[in-house]
């Protein structure tokens, strides 16, 4: 079974996100925000992060900043899920180290089929 | 009447609200726990119904239930060896790296608070006397402190109870405790010996401006009790009173990711603890 | 004897960690050495005439350590002055600046509700969220009413959404009205109707 953290700070964000992503056969574990996201990742391997962009302590781009610079962690795919639907932000996030782009509020369908693709294929 | 009944909602609306502030997840499974314990806190509360005593719970300025309650869902009990994983951390890697980086001659300093009654740094001395090859090498100095001056003056004097002491291997039991004549135990003053206590308020500057250059914090099951303030500030003093590179341990519930973003997470064979960056 | 026992009183002290007079402190708060700073800040913790003085340093600060402990100073002082004076940063475009600053302004309640209703009648949606994130840790007997009327009137999904993630926690039956027209009002965003039946839920537990 393939596994996805979700970051992201909004309880009902989480709750959506997870209903979805296990109703399409993931695991889902959740983090309130970078830091506890940061804790997960090293604590066990997941195929992909779900990943807000502001969040209290530390927000999405320092959570992929920090991730991605750290080889003990499983270099997985992430996808960034904002609320600004600008080009500047998306490039933002591309920098940070995310691999996929979406606004919110996200669209069921946007985020299973994004989730296939990274994961290579159904969970 | 019977007790006020809570709904699987409410604990859904509970479980969201107590791991946003403190971490700790509930899981369904653990529905008779926190239902029994919510309970006991709406009866000594007198309130009539889960509605009021979470309206209290999440709006009291002084956050005093919050802490109640917090105690009520977490076992606070000291004993030798409690969350030994991470006294194993602390020989088999965090004191390696500290004096990897450390001048030489420099002390290395680990500051236990709050120390309770010492069961805490009392154990962390016998673990570096049991299993920390390079302790005839360096100079370690060990504080321990509580604002609590009655469980200061018990922990100087050394003697613990049977059940204090049953987690510790009869050996060492035999090794650094004498066996009273009323059943308890007393350490060995070698050991009472080597540890400095003192009377510490954490959130008073008057109180940890002579705690400096600390190397390892055992900060255990003490901010989850704080409110969110307060927590922070506590944190911000620990970051001030350590070494570059220097490690703070949390209790097993706890994690730095609801309080700070000073330092940064490490992960080891044993534990995940929390470094001052370099 | 490898464990030498130390008195921790007789550890030296650093002389920035001496005890300052406030005016020393504030002084020190525009220094070049960032320990000093960092100690200044938190003698002037609680000391609202300091306020002033520790929002501009926080506005202009750099070091991050430091910058913490200004903030939680500001957090441990319940001062207007520090509202009036951060207020601006929601608009920043630091996001750990403003962050920080959300986080001080949860901290202080009654000296942020004054300004509440305006910070949620902003023009630009991302300080409306942010009004809304401030709300989360705010203790006022407002909150329900401010929540009620961004789901009621707001028209950008993300600031309704931050506010029916909240509504969940703290609404009553009077919310009920509101988050029932949510699906009609959003018939094109599945989340917002999921969030509103999802408040919807929680309220009507234990009633």
């Amino acid at each position: 079974m393939k596994s996805i953290l979700i970051i992201d700070d909004a309880s009902t964000v989480r709750l959506y996100h997870r209903s979805l992503l296990e109703e399409a056969g993931f695991h889902v574990d959740e983090a309130v925000n970078g830091i506890e996201g940061v804790e997960k990742a090293l604590s066990r391997t997941y195929d992909l992060f779900v990943v807000d962009v502001n969040m209290p302590k530390m927000d999405g781009y320092a959570f992929l900043r920090e991730i991605r610079r750290r080889k003990e962690i499983h270099q997985s795919p992430a996808v960034m899920v904002s609320t600004e639907a600008e080009e500047k932000d998306r490039q933002r996030a591309f920098a940070a180290g995310a691999n996929f782009y979406l606004v919110k509020p996200t669209k069921p369908n946007e985020l299973l089929e994004v989730a296939a693709l990274m994961t290579g294929g159904r969970a | 009447m019977s007790h006020p009944a809570i709904g699987q909602e409410d604990f859904h609306k509970f479980r969201e609200f107590f791991y946003r502030k403190t971490g700790i997840l509930f899981e369904d499974s653990k529905r008779y726990f926190v239902d029994k314990r919510l309970i006991e806190r709406m009866e000594a509360t007198g309130s009539d119904s889960f509605r009021s005593y979470f309206t209290m719970l999440r709006f009291q300025a002084s956050s005093e239930e919050l802490q109640a309650l917090t105690n009520a869902m977490t076992v606070n009990e000291t004993y030798f060896f409690r969350e030994s994983y991470q006294f194993d951390c602390l020989v088999n890697s965090l004191l390696d790296e500290v004096v990897a980086t450390k001048p030489p001659k420099k002390p290395v300093r680990i500051w236990s608070l709050p120390c309770s009654t010492g069961e805490e740094p009392y154990s962390i001395v016998i673990y570096l006397l049991e299993h920390w090859a390079k302790l005839d090498r360096f100079d370690v100095e060990i504080f321990a402190s509580d604002i609590d001056t009655q469980v200061l003056q018990a922990a100087a004097k050394g003697v613990f109870s049977p059940r204090s002491v049953q987690h510790l291997p009869a050996a060492l039991l035999r090794k650094y405790f004498t066996r009273l004549a009323n059943g308890n135990y007393k350490i060995d003053e070698q050991v009472s010996d080597s540890i400095d206590f003192s009377r510490v308020n954490l959130l008073d500057p008057l109180d940890t401006r002579h705690f400096r250059d600390i190397d390892v914090v055992f900060c255990r099951n003490l901010l989850i009790y704080f409110d969110d303030t307060s927590r922070r500030a506590a944190a911000e003093i620990f970051y001030n009173a350590m070494s570059p590179g220097g490690f703070i341990c949390l209790g097993h519930s706890e994690s730095m990711s609801r309080i700070s973003d000073l330092f940064r997470v490490r992960k080891f064979k044993d534990a995940i603890v929390y470094q001052k960056p370099l | 004897m490898p464990l030498r026992k130390t008195r921790a009183e007789d550890l030296p002290q650093a002389g920035s960690q001496a005890a300052l007079s406030a005016d020393e402190a504030i002084a020190l708060l525009g220094g070049p050495d960032a320990a000093g700073r960092q100690a200044a800040a938190r003698r002037l913790a609680g000391n609202a005439a300091a306020a002033e003085a520790l929002c501009a340093r926080f506005a202009v600060e750099t070091d991050i350590p430091t910058r913490e402990a200004i903030a939680v100073a500001l957090m441990r002082t319940q001062s207007a002055v520090t509202v009036e004076r951060l207020l601006p940063f929601l608009s920043s475009e630091d996001a750990a600046l403003r962050n920080t600053v959300i986080e001080i302004l949860q901290a202080l309640p009654a000296e942020v509700a004054p300004h509440m209703e305006r910070l949620l009648d902003h023009p630009d949606s991302d300080v409306r969220i942010f009004a809304v994130n401030v709300l989360e840790a705010l203790r006022h007997p407002k909150v329900e009413e401010w929540l009620i009327a961004v789901v009621s009137a707001d028209r950008h999904p993300n600031v309704v959404a931050t506010a029916l993630d909240l509504l969940g926690e703290v609404g009553t039956e009077a919310a009920i009205p509101a988050l029932s027209r949510i699906a009609a009002r959003f018939a094109d965003e599945p989340f917002l109707k999921f969030a509103a039946g999802n408040a919807m839920k929680r309220i009507g537990a234990g009633s």
